[in-house]
């Protein structure tokens, strides 16, 4: 089943001889439980697309569709609304509240939701993502690769349909990159999420089940369960490289 | 070591980043541009009403002096003249009294004699204005506009013929005249009343007819009923300014704070005579110091205010400056090139904002308020209002810029505490006090309980996360402790200054003082009452007449008759002796007492029974503090005594009086009374006097007993709307025509004060209004630079699901939440505060009320400014994408 559907998304920046497409109609779908990593250099617009994807930033064109749902038809507040309920966002600056402890951070958007937090499932992700001792620590007294697991604790505590991830190991070392992206894996399966995250280590990117590259605000390449073969459409005619 | 050249890189960096800080520098600038504005304005406003207010004072005095030498002689005159410490001293001479203009009878107008220092010095100062010239013909005469009010001369002109009928206050003519005459005069300035006894003496005397030249009148606030006359026909009176109570001599000081020692040093100089007194205020310094104490403080909130206002817009936008100097330090900036920013910063805000603020205040005070002033103020040239000279504007601006530079200090020197990585990892309120052990334990069993009950509960959906909207507003308001304390702190001073002066402003609007000093809205009085052939001119008829006219509140009729009431040891002897003491002494005492015991009759003892309806009753009671017993009063078994010419009771309360009435039903029965309270002078309703024996003042039930029907006196008259024209008129238009009633109109008086009391209104409602201003645009600002500075957190809110719906909810509570607790700190620190400086000012002893409605339209305005301000500033700074906002924060 199709929980995301991108259908020919534009990006573009200024008019004219100074037009910047950071997204040139992108189109790709992402199945249910899948992990997908989305590689490519700097300004590729990767970036841009899990943006979109996330309903973060608006489109010049294009549509995407999260489980079922054209979100690019959705007001600023409806949208915010089914972010907190369907996505799950983790930044690569992890973007939490300095003021807010662990705990409070992890269960914020879905208080926001007026919910209450699922306790026992909340802990589960906490001793999952070995935080438990953590919980009532302010950010600023964390590590960045324990911050990192609070924006992705946070990230799964919604029960989101999707989980988008922003080079969620950008700021961290090889090691508690590896740690983070294993616990992102392995919470995803068990919870049944879908991932997708960007990354421009394709190292990382081989830990997904289908790595899309992008160049140029196209996609030039994939290779995947799905795809059954690697196939080379970067239009400078390179070949794609999925391997480390 | 050598010198390295980088002020021109570091300039660099402070204007990029001065640019790049576009927006939160016009809020800096705006808070200085305010400040500076404001703290001008408000002491040139502040300025302006004071000396407009003052300059009120003495027009309401009538005469600029400090203190009084008694009947002076001239040698007396010459020494304090030459007395180093006094600046003028003139003589003033109440040398008649006119009876009649024309064929009305008038409300005993007295006529004055000044010599030139007096006038141009003493007088002319307490004018509001003046037409013509002092007299100087024999026959000229100067006219006050209650005299000529009186007088029924609605047009003056130079020249015209003034006839009257007059007496000479000449000792010989009239001696005992003397003994209420000074009194009266001065409780007429507060009260309009005249309980005088000379009128006694006046009873049946033909007056000496003369036509008078009008050369001039005038107009001051005292509602005196005055007239000045020459040198030449105060000679001619035959008084002499040696005579007791009609001579003075005015004294100005050069420095007005003097003490009860500076006065005995001035009695011993001038040789006092036996009857003489020098009258002063010995409060002076007292009341100075307890003024200045409360303009000081004032002041000193005014410029803590300005102070907060510009340290709180910069604290409040503390972090990111934090942050970024701490990324400039990473890479080799030292703490003092760090300073060399800020300070190049500061200055340039400073360039700006002050001297615009300088500018438009010097606008508002030097154009703008003095030409309003004028407008309102016809009298008064523009260039007399130019308010403040230009150490305001100077004060102001430095002020301004130290606190600039001082406040702007505290990024810079936080980055230079804290390593590098720490400052860019910097957030407020992270690195207060730690907190206490206590305070974490609880925090963690909170945490664990609230984690233990959800676990428990099912999955469902509370009020759209209302709590935690709330939870997280509450937050926010306290998350730095010490910039919370500091906006608190400056919203309750700024509402503060504004209740505070509001309660000034208002206890010194003419209204509120004539309320006081006049306890109805216009009197009539029968000025036949001490004639031989008195008339009941205020008939029943005519007072039913005045409680059907609409408007009108309330009628007190106030009834007299004389009253003989024979020697009394027990009541009065102790009375008795001490007036003989005073300086009013009538004269011998022994043998007037032995005149008065065969002749209880005789004027100089002869009281008078003043009869008060249930109205009157109310009020008399009131001023005395509610002590009678009013079933006892009406029934006539008890009555009030006024006790002019002492202090006290004189022994006189709870005696029992003995007493005939020659008017009454029947004149030689003696009827008896209990005196259950003594008053001040004011205590009595009456106009009129009778001897040296005090009034009884009982009800009008208890006189009609006694008298069959009763002589109306006097009407007070009070109205449902104070100051009421349309009310005035008709209650007026019950009278026309009536030569022999005489009015006495609160409204009158106010019309005299209008043109000023309106420069007062400007100049108050201005400061009023300023400090309003400062108070809302502190909110504004503060609300403003708080939402600017969160920027970021709110976008990150966003990102992880918080609607633009519970952005808003929550900036909207917190906003309430400032307002709230504020204008609850200002009504506990603000009310009392206004309340001791109102007593401290309070001049004409007017009871305290707290001006609310002035101040719930700020309270309002600035819990609206609060709940709104922060949601507008929202949407114009929050409207890019959440990811634009976003990557805003990481640039910085």
């Amino acid at each position: 089943m199709e929980i995301l559907q991108v259908k020919d998304l534009k990006k573009y920046y200024g008019m004219g001889e100074n037009q910047v497409k950071a997204l040139d109609g992108v189109s790709l779908t992402v199945e249910q439980g899948e992990f997908l990593a989305i590689v490519g250099t700097s300004g590729s617009g990767k970036s841009t697309l899990l943006h979109m994807m996330g309903g973060l930033d608006t489109p010049t064109s294009g549509q995407v569709f999260v489980a079922g749902k054209d979100i690019s038809a959705l007001s600023r507040d409806e949208l915010t609304i089914f972010r907190r309920r369907k996505i799950g966002f983790v930044f690569q600056s992890y973007n939490l509240l300095p003021l807010m402890n662990v705990y409070d951070n992890i269960v914020l958007p879905i208080k926001l939701d007026g919910v209450r937090p699922d306790e026992a499932y909340v802990e589960q992700i906490l001793l999952s993502l070995g935080l438990m001792e953590k919980r009532n620590a302010m950010p600023n007294q964390l590590s960045g690769g324990q911050q990192q697991r609070v924006a992705l604790a946070r990230a799964l505590a919604a029960k989101p349909a999707l989980i988008l991830a922003d080079e969620p190991t950008g700021n961290l070392d090889s090691k508690t990159s590896q740690d983070v992206l294993g616990l992102l894996k392995v919470t995803g399966e068990k919870f049944g999420q879908t991932i997708v995250m960007i990354t421009h280590n394709n190292e990382i990117a081989q830990m997904a089940s289908r790595i899309i590259r992008l160049e140029d605000g196209r996609i030039c390449g994939q290779r995947g369960d799905s795809a059954g073969e690697e196939k080379a459409l970067c239009k400078d005619g390179r070949e794609v490289e999925f391997h480390a | 070591m050598l010198k390295v050249s980088n002020r021109k890189v570091t300039a660099k960096i402070a204007s990029t980043t001065y640019k790049a800080n576009g927006k939160r520098n016009l809020l800096t600038i705006f808070a200085l541009f305010l400040t500076t504005f404001l703290i001008s304005v408000i002491i040139a406003l502040g300025v302006g009403y004071w000396t407009t207010i003052a300059q009120r004072q003495i027009r309401m005095e009538g005469m600029d002096y400090d203190v009084e030498l008694t009947e002076p002689a001239e040698k007396q005159v010459e020494i304090i003249r030459e007395m180093d410490e006094v600046k003028y001293a003139g003589v003033a001479v109440k040398c008649a009294i006119v009876n009649t203009y024309e064929d009305k009878k008038l409300d005993k107008m007295r006529l004055y004699w000044l010599d030139d220092i007096c006038w141009e010095h003493q007088t002319i100062p307490a004018l509001e204005e003046y037409t013509g010239h002092y007299p100087e013909k024999e026959n000229e005469i100067m006219l006050s506009g209650t005299a000529l009010r009186s007088m029924g001369i609605t047009r003056p002109k130079e020249g015209m013929r003034i006839s009257v009928t007059y007496d000479t206050l000449a000792q010989e003519n009239a001696q005992a005249d003397s003994a209420g005459e000074e009194e009266a005069s001065a409780s007429t300035e507060n009260t309009g009343k005249d309980s005088t006894q000379a009128d006694t003496m006046h009873a049946g005397e033909e007056g000496i007819r003369k036509e008078f030249v009008l050369c001039g009148w005038y107009t001051d606030y005292s509602g005196n009923n005055r007239g000045y006359v020459s040198e030449a026909f105060f000679r001619e009176t035959g008084v002499k300014q040696t005579d007791l109570t009609q001579g003075s001599l005015k004294i100005s000081l050069k420095n007005p704070l003097y003490t009860e020692k500076d006065i005995i040093r001035m009695q011993n100089a001038v040789g006092l005579e036996r009857m003489q007194i020098i009258e002063g205020d010995y409060d002076t310094i007292s009341s100075f110091l307890k003024m200045s104490a409360v303009l000081l403080v004032l002041l000193a909130m005014i410029f803590a205010s300005g102070c907060l206002f510009i340290y709180n817009t910069l604290y409040i936008s503390i972090t990111k400056d934090i942050r970024y100097y701490g990324q400039l330090k990473t890479i080799g900036m030292t703490s003092r090139q760090l300073k060399g920013i800020v300070y190049r910063q500061a200055l340039w805000n400073s360039c700006i904002g002050i001297p615009a603020g300088l500018a438009v205040s010097a606008v508002v005070s030097r154009l703008a308020v003095p030409g309003i002033l004028h407008m309102v103020n016809p009298t008064v040239s523009a260039g007399q209002v130019t308010m403040v000279s230009g150490w305001s504007f100077v004060l102001a601006g430095t002020f301004a810029l130290l606190v600039n530079l001082l406040s702007s200090r505290k990024p810079a020197n936080l980055a230079g505490e804290v390593a590098p990585v720490e400052a860019m990892r910097y957030v407020a309120g992270m690195y207060g006090k730690k907190k206490g052990k206590k305070n974490k334990k609880k925090k963690m069993q909170n945490s664990r309980r609230q984690a233990a009950g959800d676990h428990k509960k099912k999955k469902r959906r509370t009020a759209g996360g209302q709590s935690v909207v709330w939870q997280m507003a509450r937050q926010n308001m306290f998350r730095d402790k010490k910039q919370a304390a500091v906006i608190f702190l400056s919203f309750i001073i700024a509402l503060s200054i504004f209740v505070t002066v509001n309660a000034l402003v208002r206890g010194n609007e003419a209204e509120r003082i004539l309320e006081k000093t006049m306890d109805y809205d216009i009197e009539f009085k029968n000025e036949t009452t001490l004639d031989e052939d008195e008339r009941q001119l205020i008939t029943e008829e005519k007072i039913q007449k005045l409680k059907n006219i609409p408007g009108v509140k309330e009628v007190r009729k106030v009834t007299s008759t004389p009253a003989v009431v024979p020697y009394q040891e027990e009541t009065y002897g102790e009375y008795l002796k001490e007036i003989y003491e005073t300086r009013y002494s009538p004269g011998n005492y022994e043998e007037d007492m032995e005149q008065y015991k065969s002749d209880p009759s005789w004027y100089k003892f002869q009281s008078r029974l003043i009869g008060v309806d249930e109205e009157g009753f109310a009020l008399l009671n009131e001023k005395l503090g509610n002590v009678l017993d009013e079933e006892a009063f009406l029934k006539g078994e008890i009555a009030v005594s006024p006790n002019f010419f002492l202090e006290g009771d004189a022994g006189m309360k709870d005696k029992t009086v003995h007493f005939s009435l020659p008017e009454g039903l029947h004149p030689e029965k003696e009827e008896t009374v209990r005196i259950a309270a003594v008053g001040e002078a004011n205590v009595n309703p009456a106009y009129f006097a009778g001897g040296y024996i005090p009034e009884l003042i009982v009800s009008e039930a208890y006189a009609e007993k006694l008298m069959g029907e009763t002589f109306t006196e006097l009407v007070d008259v009070v109205y449902e709307e104070p100051f009421s024209e349309e009310t005035e008129k008709a209650v007026k238009a019950v009278f026309a025509g009536e030569s022999a009633v005489s009015t006495y109109s609160r409204l009158d008086r106010y019309h005299e004060m209008k043109t000023s009391e309106n420069q007062v209104k400007v100049l108050g409602g201005g400061l009023g209004g300023i400090l309003a201003v400062l108070a809302v645009m502190n909110y504004l600002n503060v609300m403003a630079a708080s939402v600017q500075a969160r920027r970021d957190e709110l976008a990150t809110l966003e990102s992880i699901g918080m609607t633009v719906k519970q952005t808003k909810k929550m900036l909207r509570i917190e906003g309430a939440g400032y307002a709230l607790l504020s204008i609850a700190g200002a009504m506990i620190i603000g009310l009392p505060l206004s309340f001791l400086a109102f007593q401290a000012m309070n001049v004409y002893f007017i009871s305290f009320s707290i001006p609310w409605s002035g101040n719930l339209i700020l309270f309002g305005c600035a819990f609206l400014v609060c709940v709104t301000a922060p949601v507008i500033i929202y949407d114009r700074t929050q409207n890019a994408s959440v990811i634009e906002r976003l990557r805003d924060k990481k640039c910085l």
